[in-house]
């Protein structure tokens, strides 16, 4: 069980775009995720001792470097997502590897660490980013949907260093359930805000189908969304859950990474597997 | 976890309700032709018809006294319903006059519409409200500062914290009662099937599982020691069913001793009497200290 937390905070479109600087209350909605959700996260981890991993924008570790720092210094994973949540599907291949470098460098400087797994923000990019990846020096990403176990990205078979997908699935994703805004409109119809206990209720029997077959289940949750104090009881409920049948590996994406390289080898595995 | 004196007294936390008295306000803002679709305005017109008087008998029994943020064309074509909400106790906040979506304004044209508010306030009432929330859209750059200069002393529009706090620089004496999607009944309640609200006709939630959120959020606020702020819609939540929903988590509420009941106002003067200022992380911080570098960057680079 990996799980997983991309700590956006108030990055992405509207900042990409500039808007948000005329928006403060929105900012401010983003802003709560590092400055209320992620403490109520690692204090939550802590009391199961549990380690996570943490997909975060460079901006919000430049702006909020103490909670980051808090966050590497509990043992938790920090991870690639980009500078302002840029989507790379609308980078050229340059323009990625400018933003992953601007980044590692706000890591080293501000917490003395670098990246090695990376997760794309809002999703697509560009079929050469995995080779940009790998000559980067990432050990895996946590970007695609397409499987419930880990695997290695088929092109790394031709002659790269291997580079593991632990495929993230949006059944695990707290946007699709409990994310709500208005103006912008999110989700874009206007659907409503899901019912905590079902929202449970579906991530229990993920979590128990996936132990069930033995497979690796990793989530997208945002401490902006999930970090809220009911919903972070929830978390509570969800992972005493996991806990109970005492045989599920709790580890980073890095740990699960590092152990599929060494006991997979890269030709046992494939994406279509 | 919870700091000593945070609230008064032996309480834990803090629970306060606000209410925007919308009538048919939000359809003729959200539906440019809304004047002649008397149906459409029929869904708005049931606040003041039905839900003020039963949303004022539900507080009344569990002895909550609320803010009600009133447009103040509201406050004009609603006299009756105004003078009950005033007459049983409750405040009221200032929400500009029909809606208006702020970021379509500038900083004086915000503040015009904010005065003529407060004015009819004065008429109608003899006196002007402290409290203001924006109905739609963003606070223009220096709206915080020009607020604390007309003596508002709270403000209730960002979303940055489950507790009070104050606003950055000029305007530290302006307390925020920062407000949550999901502790208001708008998103889970709103509908209008022609022309569509929600855009995309989005099933109207479960009234039972509102409910379980709600509670499950407050059963946390309090065990955290925090500020919960409920945002209610006599058009919405006043429907005879959902009413006895509302009844059923007011009870849950006062099954505590040990939550501070409180209007805004009391809050804020709480704050304003013993709270630290902000820390330097606080998002309105954070964004009050990077704001003209950032536009700036962007002007300058376009991107």
């Amino acid at each position: 069980m990996a799980l997983a937390f991309d700590l956006d905070g108030p990055t992405g479109d509207a900042m990409l775009s500039g808007a948000i600087w005329n928006r403060p209350e929105y900012f401010t909605l983003g802003g709560y995720g590092p400055w209320r959700g992620l403490d109520r996260i690692l204090r939550l981890l802590e009391s199961h001792g549990i380690r996570a991993t943490f997909f975060t924008p460079a901006w919000v570790v430049e702006n909020w470097p103490d909670a980051c720092r808090r966050l590497v210094a509990a043992g938790h994973e920090i991870a690639h997502h980009g500078y302002r949540h840029e989507k790379f599907w609308d980078l050229s291949l340059d323009r990625q590897r400018d933003v992953i470098e601007l980044s590692q460098d706000i890591f080293q400087r501000e917490l003395g660490t670098r990246a090695v797994g990376f997760r794309t923000p809002s999703g697509d990019w560009r079929v050469q980013t995995p080779a940009l990846l790998v000559e980067l020096g990432f050990e895996y990403s946590s970007s695609l949907r397409g499987d419930d176990r880990p695997y290695f990205h088929a092109d790394a078979l031709a002659g790269w260093e291997p580079l593991v997908e632990i495929p993230a699935r949006s059944e695990m994703d707290d946007y699709a359930s409990l994310a709500f805004t208005t103006d912008p409109n999110w989700p874009s119809g206007g659907d409503r805000i899901a019912s905590y206990d079902l929202t449970l209720d579906n991530w229990r029997r993920e979590f128990d189908g996936y132990h069930d077959e033995g497979l690796c289940l990793t989530t997208i949750f945002h401490p902006k969304v999930v970090g809220t104090p009911g919903r972070v009881a929830l978390l509570d409920r969800l992972i005493t859950h996991m806990k109970a049948p005492g045989d599920v590996w709790f580890a980073t994406c890095q740990s699960v990474s590092s152990w599929w390289r060494t006991n997979q080898g890269v030709t046992t595995g494939e994406s279509t597997s | 976890m919870i700091s000593p004196g945070r609230w008064p007294g032996n309480y834990r936390s803090a629970f306060i309700v606000t209410v925007e008295f919308d009538a048919d306000l939000r359809i003729r803002a959200l539906i440019p032709d809304a004047a002649e679709r008397t149906k459409s305005l029929s869904v708005g017109q049931y606040g003041a018809t039905r839900g003020v008087t039963r949303l004022l008998g539900t507080l009344e029994r569990s002895h909550i006294r609320a803010t009600w943020f009133i447009p103040s064309e509201n406050l004009e074509r609603q006299q009756l319903h105004c003078a009950a909400i005033v007459r049983a106790g409750h405040d009221l906040g200032n929400m500009g006059v029909a809606l208006e979506d702020l970021s379509r304004l500038d900083l004086s044209e915000q503040l015009h519409l904010i005065d003529t508010a407060q004015a009819a306030f004065r008429r109608g009432t003899g006196r002007a409200p402290i409290a203001f929330r924006s109905a739609r859209g963003s606070y223009a750059p220096g709206l915080p500062a020009a607020l604390v200069a007309r003596g508002f002393a709270w403000s209730s529009s960002w979303r940055g914290d489950d507790l009070p706090h104050f606003h950055a620089g000029v305007a530290r004496s302006l307390v925020e009662l920062p407000i949550h999607y999901e502790l208001d009944d708008y998103g889970y309640f709103v509908f209008n099937l022609d022309p569509p609200i929600p855009a995309g006709s989005a099933r109207i939630a479960s009234t039972r599982e509102v409910l379980g959120n709600w509670k499950t959020e407050f059963a946390a606020y309090r065990d955290e020691g925090l500020c919960f702020v409920l945002t209610l819609h006599p058009e919405l939540i006043a429907a005879p069913g959902r009413i006895a929903m509302l009844r059923e988590f007011f009870d849950y509420i006062r099954s505590f001793d040990d939550v501070w009941v409180a209007t805004g106002g009391e809050v804020a003067s709480w704050w304003t009497k013993t709270a630290p200022p902000n820390l330097p992380g606080h998002p309105v911080e954070v964004f009050d200290r990077v704001r003209d570098g950032e536009l700036e960057r962007h002007r300058s680079t376009g991107a």
